[in-house]
């Protein structure tokens, strides 16, 4: 029987956002940036709507004058993050 | 990276690995304070040395300069946690090993030194009874201790990072460590300077090698 894969998490650059978050504590809004070599604006974007789902929580701070963004999963996006791998290896394992 | 494309099943699972792939390749040490704590100890074990070799002594002890460099790094610690951009698991980890292995090596001086006091009225006790040198040095054991503790976060932070100069040098030191046990103080000076050099500062200035050219890099990308 297969699960309908988790839409918020499949996408790219959510999913992308959500891998480097599984693998660390916490990253800054330019990391993340660096890392999926997304533009600054669709980032922000995928961002919300993973902070939106619970994803992930959104710390804005200033660190020396200039506004700073860190990014840190939450247990319901590890959760969320574990259950689609499992679907994905059911896909893939399993003839359609 | 486009905004809403959909994955097949093996693309996902394809960038899932690449993605945690490179944020495993993130850490960067800016090795400032390896290649301070290399230097430190090296000069501290090295005028030891000279004074042991040469018969002089210095108005303090220079090992008192190990205290000095706790103030510097103190500044670098703080400066690469503010530089950071990302805070990995298994740096709050090695942060609390090499703290702890700082508390550790200044328990083991006082320890060391509570030893030498008593050691040294039993060993002129020695002498005025036998009129001979006491056949055991306690200081030739010192080296042996200290080594054995250099090794061990060296050791975990080399295998954590994946960084082998470091896992290398902390088993450099065990093997000096061995070593120590059978040598005189001279050599187990000398060694230690050795196990410093090859623990710490090369490690450290190949930290900063990779440091420099990671900065490099995020300013080409202008990130």
């Amino acid at each position: 029987m297969f699960k309908d894969l988790d839409p918020i998490l499949h996408s790219q650059l959510r999913l992308a956002v959500m891998s480097v978050l599984i693998s660390v504590k916490d990253a800054e809004f330019t990391f993340l940036k660096e890392k999926t070599n997304a533009t600054a604006g669709n980032l922000s974007v995928q961002i919300q709507k993973l902070k939106e789902a619970g994803y992930i929580d959104v710390i804005k701070q200033f660190k020396d004058n200039y506004p700073q963004t860190i990014c840190k999963i939450t247990a319901t996006g590890i959760g969320a993050f574990e259950e689609y791998v499992k679907n994905l290896q059911v896909y893939l394992t399993q003839p359609k | 990276m486009e905004q809403e494309k959909t994955l097949s099943e093996q693309e996902s699972l394809r960038l899932i690995t690449i993605m945690i792939n490179k944020a495993k390749e993130s850490y960067h040490d800016t090795g400032i304070g390896a290649i301070m704590w290399g230097a430190v100890i090296a000069v501290c074990s090295l005028v030891r040395l000279s004074e042991v070799q040469f018969d002089y002594r210095l108005p303090f002890d220079i090992y008192l300069l190990t205290l000095v460099a706790i103030i510097p790094q103190i500044f670098i610690s703080i400066k690469e946690k503010r530089e950071r951009k990302v805070k990995s698991y298994d740096d709050a980890y090695l942060d609390y090993i090499w703290l702890g292995f700082g508390i550790t090596i200044f328990l083991l001086i006082h320890i060391s030194n509570n030893i030498f006091g008593e050691w040294g009225s039993w060993s002129n006790e020695y002498r005025s009874i036998t009129g001979k040198e006491a056949p055991m040095r306690f200081s030739e054991f010192v080296s042996p201790l200290f080594l054995m503790l250099y090794g061990l976060p060296t050791f975990i932070t080399g295998a954590a990072c994946k960084f082998k100069p470091m896992l290398w040098g902390g088993i450099f030191c065990w093997v000096c460590c061995v070593v120590t046990v059978y040598t005189t103080i001279k050599i187990d000076l000398l060694l230690t300077a050795l196990s410093a050099i090859t623990a710490w500062f090369i490690p450290g200035i190949l930290m900063e090698v990779e440091y420099r050219k990671y900065k490099k890099e995020q300013a080409l990308l202008n990130v």
